[in-house]
């Protein structure tokens, strides 16, 4: 019952701050509060039992819709609580809107909604919904370069969705079902039709789940939205689309075109961002990087590399989240948006935002025993051969190479003090990243979930940071030929419908 | 393999809107073929669930034929209402956009955009 | 270069789209499925007391479903009304031409359009219509008034903040309706209200009073948008 009142309270905190505008901010806090609280509640029944399930109405399976608790559900939770409590103290002095906190409880309930989901046609919804909220949060404050990347968003959102609807179509009519849990036990072993509908599925989530062929607005749209909304999106929404590949790639055969794509967008995230010079443009690049150890995991299909997938989620969304919102403050403490300029002006950048700055690179770049290291440590637990562990430890390398030109401003050296209630979002979101592996990770490890830590060994992993970060002592960022082209309008729905073709062909080989 | 039918419209439908989508120079008629495509996977469902001289899907006492799959069709409700949602709010940063740069063609826009980035 | 790329772009839509459609009719299409409807067709009629088993469906069945749908057309209008706030009405908007024929015709048919909208609406469960249907309806009857008698006027007469508060309220209402029956240990979602005769007007349960719902949010959504839009019409 908590999973189905988790979401609807929410959409009822933002009808509420609609209507009574003005105490639309205390809202929120009760909101925070009702959401740790109910959490609590959840917790102990998901880690008694393996999954908590309602059947909404009272309809079995073949009929109505049930909301499913599980331990990835609860994962991506706890990220959420963290995201909302970081966010809500980072805008302490910013005015906002009442519309603002109904997008912003819309957003949350939407994602608490599909985190409990099971049904095809439920997740399009849902996921249709958390696309219009984050289009109207992007252009918030109508900046016409925000307008334009909002729309490419939502016109390369709607192709995906539509196409995941074709997918659902086509399941339905040759399964007779729309329940996920139903689908994996009516599912062929091979027919004809299977690669074409998880194709389609996949290609569609591979939209709103930040992968480099199909996610072409997101830098765009990551990089000028309000610094806040960034960090909402780039640490909660996107996971919502590597939550429903989570959810999918046990029952389709896309662990091949998973695979694959993991290489591709890593290593095309990390070729843009060490190119880039734009501060919020890197990190939104990066984002599409670190999706790729999403995918590897994901695409391993080892309960280690879903556990890691999930676990690393949750720790991106935290880092993430924490630079993007240091990112935003100092970008409008020193008005500039290039990181060179940054450099130069490093002294009028609060000093908490620097310190922000360091715990989000060390934990995206992976230095043990931060929260980005267990991550990765927990997807190479299981590999089948031990080849595949040069992909994880090439997007190390990368990383540290692209973030090593950050560096100048790490120097803790005094500086104006931050607007109130920054410091403490930083904190709510660093502190799980730095303690991550004492206090957070024992929390969620019941003993038949748990996969012991076998770490990469740490020399490793320090290897490949401290190779990137004298990589790029050699090789300060140059001007690679990159295809620019790629992220216009049209020629990003042409690279989505030929990725479409890319996964079935793969789905086809494996 | 059937012939003329829903499905097969519905393919047609979706690569007319799909080249709509891509090869307009013009955001409003960006829009509409944005609109061909739900048009199209609407139809698609909906012809995927039904049968040849099928009922609808209410109850009658004097029902002749089977009656067609209800669900589909109770997707589609949710797919129309979404596909409406969608042109309004498209629809709405157009008008911002043309209010702004008074043109419609997105490569104007796109260049006007980017030389204010410039700028800043 | 343009013409290049036009060529490139029409190639490789007709590829994929020709390729999937290839595999869907070779591979997996037969015509219409042999168990389409089969939970639905035997049993909806008796759960849910609704004649029409598409609006059991939607209202009872799928009701999950049908809650996110209605905020997604509240967030569009939301959306719509948000963007549009604080742009001054354009400047370049000629007012509609007069009409005799479109005035006298509106007067004739405002009526009969508002009735067709709530019939629409109050035999969803028996017939097709349903609060979407009907609340459009209605709403496009509004659009006839404006085309006649200026949408200034019409909206001088529908107190644009009485209508913002009805929809709060009517948001309000239909997520009461979902969460108190789960609060009171009935059915959640939707075991509110008893199912009683099926065909009968007084019937399936949530199903009407959610139509009811539905179609009074829709009519003012719709009225909301149209107005927003005409206000901000004009020439590039």
């Amino acid at each position: 019952m908590i999973a189905a009142l988790l979401p609807l309270l929410h959409l009822l905190w933002g009808s509420l701050s609609l209507a009574w505008g003005r105490r639309a901010r205390a809202i929120a806090w009760v909101a925070l509060l009702g959401d740790v609280v109910l959490l609590g509640l959840l917790w102990p029944r998901i880690l008694a039992g393996s999954e908590v399930r309602l059947a909404l109405g009272g309809w079995g399976p073949g009929l109505g819709i049930a909301v499913v608790a599980d331990k990835t559900a609860l994962w991506f939770t706890i990220l959420l609580v963290f995201l909302e409590g970081g966010v809500l103290s980072y805008l302490r002095r910013t005015t906002l809107a009442p519309v603002f906190f109904m997008l912003l409880h819309l957003l949350l309930g939407a994602a608490l909604a599909l985190l409990f989901s099971r049904d095809l046609f439920n997740i399009y919804v849902i996921l249709e919904l958390l696309t219009f909220v984050s289009y109207l949060l992007v252009g918030y404050e109508r900046r016409s370069g925000q307008i334009w990347a909002g729309l490419k968003y939502l016109i390369l959102a709607s192709v995906g969705m539509n196409l995941y609807l074709l997918g659902v179509a086509v399941v339905y009519y040759h399964t007779g079902t729309l329940d996920l849990t139903l689908l994996s036990s009516r599912l062929p072993a091979q027919a004809p039709w299977i690669p074409l509908a998880a194709a389609l599925l996949a290609g569609g989530i591979a939209v709103k789940a930040g992968i480099f062929l199909y996610s072409l607005w997101l830098p765009r749209a990551h990089a000028s939205a309000p610094p806040a909304v960034s960090a909402l999106l780039s640490g909660l929404v996107i996971k919502m689309g590597i939550v429903v590949l989570l959810r999918l790639a046990p029952i389709f055969p896309l662990r091949t075109a998973l695979l694959v794509l993991a290489g591709l967008t890593g290593v095309a995230g990390i070729l843009y961002a060490y190119v880039a010079l734009d501060l919020k443009r890197i990190l939104a690049f990066h984002t599409l990087s670190q999706i790729g150890y999403l995918l590897f995991g994901i695409g391993l299909g080892t309960p280690a590399g879903l556990l890691g997938a999930t676990e690393y989620a949750v720790s991106h969304g935290l880092f993430k989240a924490l630079l993007f919102l240091a990112a935003g403050t100092a970008v409008n403490a020193t008005g500039q948006r290039a990181v060179p300029g940054l450099i130069r002006e490093r002294h009028r950048i609060p000093r908490s935002t620097r310190l922000a700055l360091l715990i989000g690179t060390l934990g995206i770049v992976g230095l043990p025993p931060l929260a980005g290291f267990c991550g990765k440590a927990t997807l190479c637990a299981d590999l089948p051969s031990a080849f595949l562990l040069a992909l994880p430890l090439l997007f190390t390398l990368g990383t540290a190479l692209s973030f090593s030109k950050l560096v100048p401003l790490f120097i803790l050296s005094p500086g104006p003090s931050a607007p109130t209630g920054q410091a403490t979002a930083y904190a709510v979101l660093g502190l799980p990243i730095l303690l991550f592996l004492p206090a957070v990770r024992p929390l969620l490890s019941a003993t038949e979930w748990a996969v012991a830590l076998h770490p990469l060994p740490f020399a490793e992993t320090i290897g490949a940071i401290v190779l990137g970060a004298l990589a790029y002592r050699f090789f300060p960022s140059r001007r690679l030929p990159l295809p620019r082209r790629l992220f216009r309008l049209e020629e990003a729905i042409l690279t989505l419908l030929a990725g479409v073709l890319f996964i079935l062909v793969l789905c086809l080989v494996s | 393999m059937p012939g003329l039918d829903g499905v097969t419209i519905a393919i047609v439908l979706l690569g007319i809107g799909l080249l709509g989508l891509v090869l307009r120079r013009d955001l409003v008629m960006k829009l509409l073929s944005l609109g061909v495509v739900d048009a199209s996977v609407i139809l698609c469902l909906i012809a995927l669930g039904a049968r040849r001289q099928g009922a609808p899907p209410i109850l009658q006492p004097s029902a002749a034929a089977p009656y067609v799959d209800p669900l589909p069709q109770a997707l589609v409700l949710s797919a129309i209402v979404i596909n409406f949602a969608l042109v309004a709010l498209a629809l709405v940063f157009v008008m911002l956009l043309v209010e702004r740069y008074h043109t419609t063609d997105p490569e104007r826009i796109e260049r006007e955009i980017a030389a204010e980035e410039e700028e800043r | 270069m343009r013409r290049v790329s036009s060529v490139l772009a029409v190639a490789a839509v007709l590829l994929i789209v020709g390729l999937c459609a290839a595999l869907l009719l070779l591979f997996g299409y037969d015509g219409p499925a042999a168990h389409a409807g089969a939970p639905y067709l035997d049993r909806a009629a008796r759960d849910t007391g609704a004649a029409n088993l598409v609006a059991g469906i939607v209202f009872d069945y799928r009701f999950y479903d049908t809650l996110f749908e209605i905020l997604v057309f509240g967030v569009a209008v939301l959306g719509v009304r948000f963007a549009l706030a604080q742009e001054a009405p354009s400047a370049t908007a000629e007012p509609i031409p007069e009409s005799r024929i479109v005035r006298i015709s509106a007067d004739l048919l405002f009526g009969p359009i508002l009735l067709l909208g709530a019939y629409l609406i109050l035999h969803g469960h028996l017939s097709p219509g349903g609060g979407f249907a009907g609340g459009t309806v209605a709403g496009t009857g509004l659009l006839l008034c404006a085309v006649a008698l200026g949408a200034d006027r019409v909206a001088a007469f529908l107190h644009e903040g009485l209508l913002e508060r009805l929809e709060w309220l009517i948001l309000f209402a239909i997520l009461f309706v979902a969460l108190l029956p789960t609060l009171l240990g009935l059915a959640p979602l939707t075991g509110l209200l008893p199912r009683g005769v099926v065909g009968r007007p007084a019937s399936a349960g949530p199903v009407l009073l959610l139509n009811v719902l539905v179609g009074a949010k829709v009519f003012i959504g719709a009225w909301a948008v149209i107005y927003a839009f005409s206000r901000h019409r004009g020439e590039i």
